[in-house]
């Protein structure tokens, strides 16, 4: 994949020496924590200011500029989802700092904000209005959206009579309407039957292709060899250095 | 597009860096106030949707209550219908705005949890959602003050703009109550419980169904220390033609002042935290 030319402000992602903690409330996991911080799932368990807490990640640095498709690999809960909201701007570093430039896209929950209740229409506005869009640009967006679903008019019904893969498709559909410098993905997207999953592949990869950065996570190896020059690794929330996508073989084997 | 093309997220720095990013979180919350607004539109319209006369529905109950209590109530304590059902009317429907507002404060971030831990979208536009989505209810019952003071004659001695002033302070005050009580919501779940109880309690130690002058002397002080009496009074009093007391003014600034003050230091302080609470 080539990298697309640089924009105006260019795009950049840049965190020093980030670290993050989750405070867990109401649970004491004094009597775990020895146990618990020798396995290889989750992150290290410690003690903050009296309250337990899990260290996601530790010490991160990381340096992308535009073209750069970063695949993210471990183990669960090795840190890699944490960092792609970290990098969303929904979790505060703990130490250290995250800048992201650029409009940021986080395609990590496509049922984010999806109202079962609300039409097909509706749920499209309330998507796009969450990613920022205003009113009048989904209102632009709206037919391409609606084409693109291919749910006709059903799109005027609840989302309650959805069939899954109906509300996966409109999902899809209503969060990849956007325009993202950055691009955060938890995995790739799959959706709906054959065909659909052809055409919604072809729409991610476009969208991939206009963002100036891709960070994706996944566990399958062959896919980030495909969508990504660059990988790292994260283990217990030490994040490896970011290393070429040829290496990923010895990466995987260190 | 309007996200942020620029976003930079950073450990403590002080007290000081708390506070402005807390102020960066009220600063983008303002500039995208339309979202807050789409999202509290979006609920009084998905919580009525499939019925008839949607938010009505509340409307029409809460008239057939002001109409009951209205009626009974004042033979009972043999005041006549035509000052008691107004005082009545008004009372509810103002009264109900800043119980609903404060309860439903509960859930602001719970609710939201889903978008919080997933997006940058500041987080002061929920706590606007939940208030702008009860003006919206406050305008539908405006339909019961409203036909309350034709009938009654009380429309041509109104005072409109001191009621819309003592609006202003009411909605000032309940603000900083609804998020006061969604950031602790949020971080124990008892909150919410305790916060109904104290608003049910409020409801009867506040003069909305009875007349505040039938109250000895020397209870006085449950009027005078009542932050709720003081919200109501600044609304129905110049609606129902009477003077605000200036003391009343006096509590309702200087309540909106401090209780603004304590509960933006404390989302300055918890604000990074809020997010891990849900």
């Amino acid at each position: 994949m080539k990298p697309p030319p640089l924009k105006a402000p260019p795009v950049s992602i840049t965190c020093r020496d980030l670290t993050l903690r989750f405070p867990v409330y109401g649970v004491d996991a004094k009597s775990l924590k020895k146990h618990l911080a020798k396995i290889t799932v989750g992150g290290k368990l410690g003690r903050h200011h009296g309250a337990t807490d899990v260290t996601a990640i530790s010490h991160l640095n990381l340096e992308l500029k535009a073209g750069d498709r970063l695949g993210l690999i471990g183990h669960n809960g090795s840190g890699k989802t944490t960092l792609l909201r970290a990098l969303s701007g929904a979790y505060e570093p703990d130490e250290g700092s995250i800048e992201v430039q650029g409009h940021i896209a986080a395609l990590l929950d496509l049922n984010l904000g999806i109202d079962p209740t609300a039409t097909g229409y509706d749920n499209i506005r309330l998507r796009g209005r969450i990613a920022g869009l205003s009113s009048k640009e989904v209102d632009a967006r709206m037919d391409e959206i609606a084409e693109f679903s291919g749910l006709g008019p059903f799109l005027a019904m609840p989302v309650k009579t959805y069939s899954a893969g109906m509300q996966a498709r409109l999902a899809f559909a209503a969060a990849t309407a956007v325009e993202a410098d950055v691009l955060l993905m938890d995995e790739w997207i799959a959706v709906g039957d054959a065909d659909f999953q052809k055409i919604a592949h072809k729409r991610l990869l476009k969208l991939v292709e206009r963002a100036g950065i891709l960070v994706l996570a996944s566990h399958d190896v062959e896919l980030l060899r495909l969508y990504c020059n660059k990988v790292m690794r994260m283990e217990g929330g030490v994040a490896s250095a970011v290393t070429d996508i040829k290496k990923l073989d010895e990466l995987l084997a260190a | 597009m309007d996200t942020a093309t620029h976003m930079l997220r950073t450990g403590r720095r002080g007290p000081l860096f708390e506070v402005q990013m807390a102020l960066r979180d009220l600063r983008a919350s303002g500039e995208r106030i339309d979202l807050a607004w789409s999202l509290a539109w979006h609920d009084v319209v998905s919580r009525y949707r499939g019925s008839i006369l949607g938010p009505l529905w509340i409307t029409l109950s809460m008239g057939l209550m002001v109409l009951g209590i209205g009626v009974l109530w004042g033979e009972l304590f043999r005041v006549p219908v035509q000052t008691f059902i107004p005082f009545v009317a008004v009372g509810i429907v103002f009264f109900g705005t800043v119980t609903t507002t404060i309860n439903e404060g509960c859930d602001t971030f719970v609710q939201a949890a889903g978008m919080l831990s997933q997006t940058s979208l500041p987080m002061l536009t929920f706590v606007w959602r939940t208030v702008l989505r009860n003006l919206v209810y406050l305008a539908h019952h405006l339909v019961i003050v409203a036909g309350v003071l034709i009938y009654f004659g009380y429309w041509t001695t109104a005072n409109y703009p001191i009621a819309a002033l003592g609006l202003f302070f009411l909605v000032a005050n309940v603000a900083w109550i609804s998020m006061l009580v969604a950031i602790v919501s949020a971080r124990f779940r008892d909150i919410p419980q305790i916060v109904q109880s104290i608003t049910q309690a409020a409801a009867i130690m506040t003069p909305v169904f009875w007349l505040p002058d039938r109250i000895p002397a020397r209870y006085h002080l449950i009027l005078d220390l009542n932050p709720f009496y003081h919200l109501l009074e600044a609304v129905r009093a110049p609606l129902l033609g009477k003077t605000v007391a200036a003391h009343t003014y006096l509590f309702l600034a200087a309540m909106a002042v401090v209780g603004w003050a304590l509960t933006f230091a404390l989302f300055a302080n918890t604000r990074r935290r809020i997010v891990h609470y849900l």
